[in-house]
């Protein structure tokens, strides 16, 4: 594997050169999360004009993951037109800009290949190329965390804040302000092409996997999430009172899937302006109440709790089932986002702790 | 290619099934299409009203008559309020077929019985003609079939064309209060009737069920009671779906998506999923 040495200061010329290469570059910025100017800037990964004003590397995790720029939160895929009491369908030609996105964290980068497991041929055979275009014309540069902050738990869920999963060119800061650079794939590489003024020799190994292992020490852990899966296996289980209990105040917002970079979900509807329309696929989320209601007004998850067992089974097990991809990646957006601070954390502590304990203490009727 | 594009297809008949219950006759506009597209019993498609929506149907009409394809669907929302405006000469799209299949090889030597409530009888009445075309290779077939009311039964022209098949035994119920002083079949809730007044012999039995989660609950244990076990019960389940392809996350039940692994499924399959259906 190839390597080398890029000063961090050199960030904002790094995203000059790309953006005079004519591709798009996305990074993280300051942005105000609302129209209005009392509005506080938050970090939001942005496409990018020059390399002022870029946030690569600072901070936690941005806002919003890269999933918004592979799967689109409303894009048409059909267009069609009434004319002559006859329909004609036509394809959508939307262009995938080559993209570089740039400063995606870890956790980020491990979600594209679950999102890939759905959307790519990979399911079943169906290729939606809405989603596999735009990857093929992006290249992620990620960087590695040195911290994480209190919702964060990719320790948990079998990665690293310095993993290179889902990665082209790996970036890790080191204590002397210059970033140890790995070069992962081709794509990663016409990169490294482009920056070729900016880099300088070998990277040095040793103090990177040093400056990971530091950073691992900043994320907490739950101890034995790795029971999880058995236990959402066992079918008993579907029916833990812990379920209620843990999701009684969810509200349905909606917010955790959104958020979520591994959340797939989405629906068909048509717009239409008079004789013309467009089929659209959007985002949707299992978390709301008329996502599975039936016509017949029977839904099978006709409780809030219920729509949120679904979320956690999704994360836990349905995506190593069916996908054969990891469900959560451990970013915490769904904790840091939600309004009713209900923390998936929680479930999977308690989770963790009953699959732990021997099955006689686990049928005491005493212990709770 | 693009997976959410749909064949283009023009209406060729529309029959009023009940006031609001139609029948479409569809045929493909693509003569490729027309020529090669096929399916087997129990798989669905998505069909639309352009500027309305897709919307999921079991495809109706029986693999062995490919002159056309036919759907038959209620008017419960927005696109299926959009197909029931359109007529004769329109066009429809439509995607599929997707899901799996009735195995009907299993069937073969076998008596069947097909069990459905109310709207429920188009995906049986597929695998009906199917074996009814196919007619030696199956045995006895039985047809339990109810609704709410008189008015609500589709397919009544066909029932009294099964009716006078030397081969096929027809049983047909309304609920109570929804008999017409003309009503010739039972009056009584589907899994009643078939317990009390059919009492199937389970021997060498296969039984097809449709219809909504809580009959196929009553049903089973009907069944259960005459003695039929879980491997000679076959059902299909409706979750909501929207893709149809095992992306749009809607119509699962734990790691079972419906639209993928269904919906046919066999009882001892469904007793291993959660019940979430
Ligand atoms: C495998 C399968 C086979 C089906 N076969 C038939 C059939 O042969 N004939 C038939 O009439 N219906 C069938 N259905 C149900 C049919 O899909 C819905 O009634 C239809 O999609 C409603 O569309 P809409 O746009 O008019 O409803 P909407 O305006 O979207 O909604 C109206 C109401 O219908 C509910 N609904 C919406 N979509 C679905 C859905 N896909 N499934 C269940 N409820 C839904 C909504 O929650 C709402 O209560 C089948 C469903 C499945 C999953
Ligand atoms: S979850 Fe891990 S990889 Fe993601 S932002 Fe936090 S520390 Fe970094
Ligand atoms: S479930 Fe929560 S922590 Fe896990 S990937 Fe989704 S948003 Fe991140
Ligand atoms: S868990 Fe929180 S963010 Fe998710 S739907 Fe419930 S209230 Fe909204
Ligand atoms: S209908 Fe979309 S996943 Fe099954």
């Amino acid at each position: 594997m190839k390597t080398a040495t890029l000063q961090k200061s050199d960030i904002g010329k790094c995203l000059d050169l790309l953006i005079q290469s004519q591709k798009r570059v996305i990074a993280p910025q300051l942005r105000p999360r609302l129209d209005s100017p009392d509005a506080i800037d938050v970090l939001m990964l942005t496409p990018l004009e020059n390399g002022d004003n870029h946030q690569v590397g600072q901070g936690i995790l941005p806002l919003n993951g890269v999933k918004e720029f592979l799967f689109v939160k409303h894009e048409p895929i059909l267009a069609f037109e009434n004319k002559d009491n006859k329909v004609h369908i036509k394809e959508v030609h939307h262009k995938y800009p080559e993209t570089i996105i740039f400063g995606v964290r870890p956790c980020d980068a491990a979600s594209i290949a679950s999102q890939n497991a759905v959307f790519s041929s990979d399911n079943a055979g169906y290729n939606d190329q809405f989603f596999t275009k735009r990857l093929e014309n992006t290249t992620i540069v990620t960087y590695s965390c040195t911290t994480g902050d209190q919702s964060c738990f990719c320790t948990s869920v079998g990665l690293e804040p310095d993993s290179d999963r889902g990665s082209d060119l790996h970036l890790t800061e080191l204590p002397d302000n210059t970033l140890h650079v790995e070069i992962k794939t081709p794509a990663g590489e016409r990169v490294a092409n482009i920056l070729a003024p900016l880099l300088q020799g070998e990277g040095d190994q040793a103090a990177r996997d040093t400056a990971g292992k530091e950073a691992h020490k900043n994320v907490s852990r739950i101890r034995n999430s790795h029971l999880i899966k058995a236990w959402l296996d066992d079918q008993s289980n579907f029916d833990d009172e812990m379920w209620e209990r843990l999701g009684e105040k969810c509200i349905g917002c909606g917010a955790c899937t959104f958020m979520c970079p591994t959340c797939h979900c989405f629906d068909i509807v048509d717009e239409t302006r008079g004789s013309k329309g467009y089929r659209i696929k959007f985002w949707d989320s299992c978390q709301f109440d008329h996502f599975t209601l039936h016509s017949s007004g029977h839904n099978p998850r006709d409780k809030q709790y219920k729509r949120y067992r679904n979320r956690f089974t999704c994360k836990f097990k349905i995506y190593q089932d069916k996908f054969n991809a990891q469900g959560c990646v451990g970013c915490g957006r769904c904790i840091r986002d939600c309004p009713v601070n209900l923390d998936i954390t929680e479930y999977m502590k308690e989770v963790d702790l009953k699959a732990s304990l021997p099955n006689a203490l686990r049928q005491d009727p005493d212990f709770e | 290619m693009n997976i959410y594009q749909p064949h283009l297809m023009t209406i060729n008949k529309v029959i009023q099934e009940t006031p609001d219950i139609k029948t479409f006759h569809l045929v493909f506009q693509d003569e490729e299409m027309r020529d090669n597209f096929r399916f087997k019993a129990g798989q669905f498609a998505e069909y639309s009203a352009f500027g309305h929506g897709e919307s999921t149907f079991c495809i109706a009409s029986s693999p062995t008559r490919m002159d056309h394809i036919e759907c038959c669907f209620r008017s419960v929302g927005k696109n299926t309020a959009g197909l029931f405006g359109l007529s004769e000469g329109d066009t429809v799209g439509f995607r599929g077929p997707y899901g799996n299949v009735f195995p009907l090889d299993k069937f073969k030597g076998k008596d069947l019985i097909f069990i459905a409530g109310g709207i429920a009888l188009p995906p049986l009445r597929s695998v009906i003609w199917n074996v009814l075309d196919k007619a030696e290779d199956f045995g006895h077939i039985s047809i339990v079939y109810g609704a709410r009311t008189v008015e609500d039964l589709v397919y009544k022209r066909e029932i009294e064309e099964w009716e006078q098949m030397p081969n096929v035994t027809v049983v047909k119920t309304v609920d109570p209060g929804g008999e017409t002083p003309e009503w010739k079949g039972h009056v009584g809730f589907v899994p009643h009737i078939l317990e009390n007044e059919f009492a199937p012999n389970p021997d060498n039995t296969i039984a097809l069920i449709c219809g909504p989660p809580i009959m196929i609950k009553f049903t089973f244990e009907a069944l259960d009671r005459l003695g039929f076990k879980q491997d000679q019960l076959i059902t299909t389940l409706e979750n909501r779906m929207k893709c149809g392809l095992g992306k749009c996350g809607r119509c699962n039940i734990g790691s079972t998506y419906v639209c993928l692994d269904g919906p046919v499924f066999w009882a001892e399959e469904l007793a291993k999923l959660p019940k979430e259906y």
